[in-house]
This record gives structure tokens, sequence and C-alpha cells, in this order.
């Protein structure tokens, strides 16, 4: 009753808006005004233990991370490893895990349901599990390791392979998530075209590489944003197993953040956040070209 | 038919899921495990099961607090995205709206926002207003990171509904109301349903604001969970037991979505 009184008042137009305004004020309120708040901390000097010190001082933080901060280079090299290789492996495995359960046997169905519980499940919760898992001395990974007569592996505890052992912890957890979204992809596979590379006699490694990857490649540029943002983002697990540590081992871009907050550089910890920012836009600026591009391809195809 | 070939790989897709999920036994096993037995070299495999961890988190480690302050903090975040998006979304989708879809695309750009970016001014906003370790501040912070993938997700379930339900309703002389209450949101029941329940997976999830915002008084399950490592290393019992605690919603909710899981996590962006 309201709505018709008040559209009729007003016109749809306005009532439509009338319904977005709280969405955008609120999105205005808590995004873009911290947003734009944290971009002009970048280029002030503020202290979060001494508010008195601070002033604007130019491209100074830009300039000190840049130049002045050994740890700075590192923490890039460490958050673009770790894209590279969680993002890639994820990919894979997730393909090959959604071509074992792309079939319409009613087990699998279950199976499909199960398998995807490590992307609901807390990451830090998981995180801890993974801790617990990797002990050097009482841990199960390395029991195990050690009766297949391998030697311990240090996992999180030394320089050398902590790095290693959070990207199993990342890879786990987020591999059914690509796995479950290509398989969607699969699943939307018609029948009839199947069917005619049956008849064709197009099969095994021929029908995935001419069939079945261009048909869902809209779907595996999806997963490739999402997953490489959510990389570049990523805060929990590593914070939880590792603490960025031993030394900076595991340092990544979110978890470098952090510890500059500790320190209240505010400044500085602004100007690091500015930069991440500009890799995610690159990223998904990128990726959405991309896929407008497949889009306008296949409506001029449906059109020819 | 199935294949020969295809029954074999059915049969190792089982064992692969069985074996991709053994860090979840372990935890479980753990959680039920005398201390005695946790630390010891060799993994036991009979022992007599006990619940003292569970106990024992929230005896020693206020589990009890912080599952209120999850629970309260998630529940009315979720409640009031719902409230907020589904009047955004309903718009966005179904009206004659211009400039639609220029909206929508900012709406959805606010959700690749790295949380670390936005932390700070929050913490500094919220040490200004007394917000810092309090329940409405959670609260607030939960609304406006959940948002933008709330209404997108819902604008799609929306725009998948027929396109002239309204209008033919319209003609058969209903209004407003009556096309909102008895058409469009059973149809839309199920888009809904998967909406909160991905907004309150987000929020139960939520570890970075959390840890920058909260202190004692709100602390979240993650957060708390994370500090009785930092005290009692050795105490993988009572952590174990914690973690299943954490999780056991979480897999209640994985059940609950079954097949519209695809839907939110693609971000109903693969149309």
């Amino acid at each position: 009753m309201i709505l018709r009184r008040l559209s009729s008042r007003l016109g749809e137009q306005r009532v439509a808006w009338l319904l977005v305004l709280p969405t955008l004020l609120i999105l205005a309120l808590l995004a873009v005004y911290p947003l734009i708040w944290s971009g002009m901390m970048a280029f002030r000097v503020e202290n979060l233990f001494n508010p008195k010190i601070g002033k604007w001082v130019g491209f100074r933080n830009f300039n000190y991370l840049l130049t002045g901060d050994d740890v700075f280079w590192k923490t890039i090299r460490l958050t673009t490893v770790w894209c590279l290789v969680t993002v890639s492996v994820q990919l894979v495995l997730g393909f090959l895990l959604a071509l074992l359960l792309d079939t319409r046997a009613r087990v699998v169905g279950l199976l499909r349901t199960l398998i995807v519980i490590p992307v609901f499940i807390t990451p830090v919760a998981m995180g801890l599990t993974w801790r617990f898992m990797f002990e050097p001395v009482t841990g199960v990974l390395n029991y195990l390791l050690e009766g297949m007569g391998f030697s311990a592996y240090p996992w999180h505890t030394s320089t050398d392979t902590a790095l290693v052992a959070v990207m199993i912890a990342d890879i786990w957890q987020w591999t059914p998530f690509v796995t479950l979204i290509l398989l969607a992809g699969m699943q939307g596979i018609s029948p009839e075209v199947m069917e005619a590379a049956r008849l064709d006699r197009v099969r095994g490694w021929n029908y995935l590489r001419r069939i079945v990857i261009p048909l869902i490649w809209p779907v595996i540029t999806v997963v490739l944003l999402i997953r490489l943002v959510d990389a570049i983002r990523i805060f929990d697990i590593v914070y939880v197993i590792t603490r960025g540590g031993p030394g900076t081992s595991t340092l990544l871009a979110s978890v470098n953040a952090y510890t500059v907050f500790q320190a209240g550089r505010l400044g500085v910890m602004a100007a690091y956040g500015f930069l991440i920012v500009i890799a995610i836009n690159i990223v998904v600026i990128f990726f959405l070209r991309i896929l407008h591009r497949q889009e306008k391809a296949a409506r001029e195809k449906s059109e020819a | 038919m199935r294949s020969p070939l295809r029954k074999v790989l059915d049969v190792v897709a089982v064992f692969v899921v069985a074996l991709y999920l053994a860090p979840l036994y372990w935890i479980a096993l753990t959680s039920i495990k005398p201390t005695v037995h946790i630390n010891s070299k060799e993994p036991v495999w009979i022992f007599e099961p006990t619940m003292e961890h569970y106990l024992e988190a929230f005896d020693r480690f206020e589990f009890g607090k912080a599952l209120v302050n999850s629970s309260v903090i998630v529940i009315s975040a979720t409640f009031i995205t719902m409230v907020l998006a589904m009047m955004a979304a309903y718009a966005l989708a179904r009206m004659r709206m211009r400039g639609a879809d220029t909206t929508s695309l900012v709406i959805l750009s606010l959700r690749f926002m790295p949380a670390v970016v936005i932390a700070m001014p929050f913490y500094l906003m919220y040490q200004r207003l007394g917000l810092i370790d309090s329940h409405l501040g959670m609260i607030v912070i939960y609304v406006g990171f959940g948002l933008p993938f709330a209404v997108w997700l819902l604008r799609g379930f929306l725009l998948d509904l027929p396109r002239d339900i309204e209008e033919a309703a319209r003609l058969d002389g209903l209004g407003w109301m009556q096309i909102l209450g008895r058409i469009i949101l059973p149809l839309s029941g199920p888009g809904i349903a998967v909406t909160a329940i991905f907004t309150f997976v987000f929020n139960w999830n939520e570890f970075l604001f959390a840890l920058y915002i909260t202190q004692s008084t709100a602390v979240t399950l993650p957060i708390q969970i994370s500090k009785m490592i930092d005290l009692y290393s050795v105490l993988w019992g009572t952590i174990s037991g914690a973690v299943i605690m954490q999780l056991v919603p979480m897999v209640i909710v994985v059940f609950l979505l079954q097949r519209h899981m695809i839907r939110g996590l693609a971000l109903g962006a693969v149309k």
C-alpha cells in the first residue's frame, strides 16, 4: 500500500532510488569514506600512540617504502610468489578434482557436498588445525613422513619451509572452491555438444582441450579473478600459523600492514595499503576487460 | 550405461574425497582424546573418549562469552544487511530505474576492497566515537562489509524471475504490496535464504576487522581461538575442542546450502 501510494505520487524512478539510497549512504560512509581517509593518511606522518605529531609530508611515505625499507620489497616478492603458486596449484588441482566429480553417479553427488566443506570452514580454525599437524616433534605429518622413510620436515618452524607450509594450508582450503565452480561450468555443457563430440570420436585429451576447456573458459576467468584478489588480500591463515615469521619468511602484504599498524606508523601503513589497492585494481580491471571481450565475442558469434 | 573406466573413476573419487577431509577427522579425534595421548609421538588410536577439552574451553578460555558475542554480532549484522540489501536489490533488478546497471557495478566493485586498507581508518574513527571493542561497532563494520556481496547476489536471483510477473499481476488487479508479498517474496525465498546464509558465513569467519577492533568485551570466536594459542601453545586438546565447536555450524551450513552453493560462491558473476 505504502509503496503504491508512494510510487503513484513520486513515480517508479524515485521510489527505486529511495530503496537503493540507504545502501548507497551506508557504503559511502563505511567503505568509500574510510578509503579516502586512508588515501589521505598515506601523505601524512601519523602515529597511533602520539597523535600530536601528525603533519603532511607529500610522498615521503612512498619514498620510504620504495627506497628506504628493506622489508618492503621482500613482502612484495613474497606476495607475488604466494599469488602465483597458490592460485595456479588451486586451479590445476581444482580442475582435476572437478573432472573426477563430473559424473551422474549418485554417490558422487554426496561427495560434491562433502568436498566443499573446507571452503566454508573458518580459516583461523583450519590454520590452527594445520599448525597442530605441522608440529615438528609431535605432529602427525612428520610421523607419517618418517613412517614412509622420509626425514622429518620443519614445516612452519623454519625460514626455508614456512611459506610452503602455509601455502599447503591455503591450497587445501580453497581448491574445493575452484572445483565447485568449474564443476558448475562443466555441468552446463549441453548433452547435444557431448553427443556430437562422441559421434565425431573426440574423446580423452582432445575432448578436454577442444570442447571442455573452451566452453568453460569464462568460468575459469571468473575463478581466477576471485582467487587472485583473495590471494593478494590473504591474512587470517598466515597470521594464525606463523604471524609472518619465522623472521620475515611469510610476511605477506596484509600481515606486514598489521605489523606496521602495531608499530603505530599509520602513514606508512596507509601508503602500503594504497599500493595493495592499486595492485587489486590492476587485477580486477584486467580480468573484467577479458570477460567483457569474451562476452562480446560470444554475442557476435551467436548473431552471425 | 556407464563405462568401466567411469566406474573406476567413481571409486577413485570416493577415496580422494575421503582422504582430502583427513585433517578434519584428525582434529575431531584429537578433541576427544585424553591429554596424555595428544602429545605423544606415536598417534594413539584406541582411547577412552573424553569431553574434558570442550569443558575446559568454556571454563578457562571464556569460550561461552566469545560464542555469545559472535552470535549477537553476526546475527544482527546479517539481519540488517538483508533488509537493506533486499530493498536495494529489488529496486536494481525489478524496477524501472535509470542507471541501475552502473549503480550495481559500483556496489560490486566495493566487494574487492582489501579489508586491511579500511581497518585502520575504522580504528581511528571508532577511537573518537568510543566504539572500539563494542558489539555495535562490530555490527556496523560487518553491515558495510557484507552489503555489496548481498546486494549483488540477491539482484542476480531477482533478475532470474520471469520478466513480466509484475505486469501480469498488475493487470490482474494486484497492488504493489500484494505483488511483493504474494509473488516476489515467495518466488525469491530460496535466493533470500542463500544470501542470508552466505552473509552469515562471511561474518562468522571474519578475522581481520575483529582483530583490529575488539579487545576483550566484544571478542568474536576466531579471535578467542587464535588467542588461545598465544598463551598456551601446548594445549592442543582444548584448542581442537574450540576449533570443532567453531566449525560445526559451518558444516551444517554446507548441508543446508547444497546445490545453491555454486551460485553464491561465484558471486552470480558467472552468467
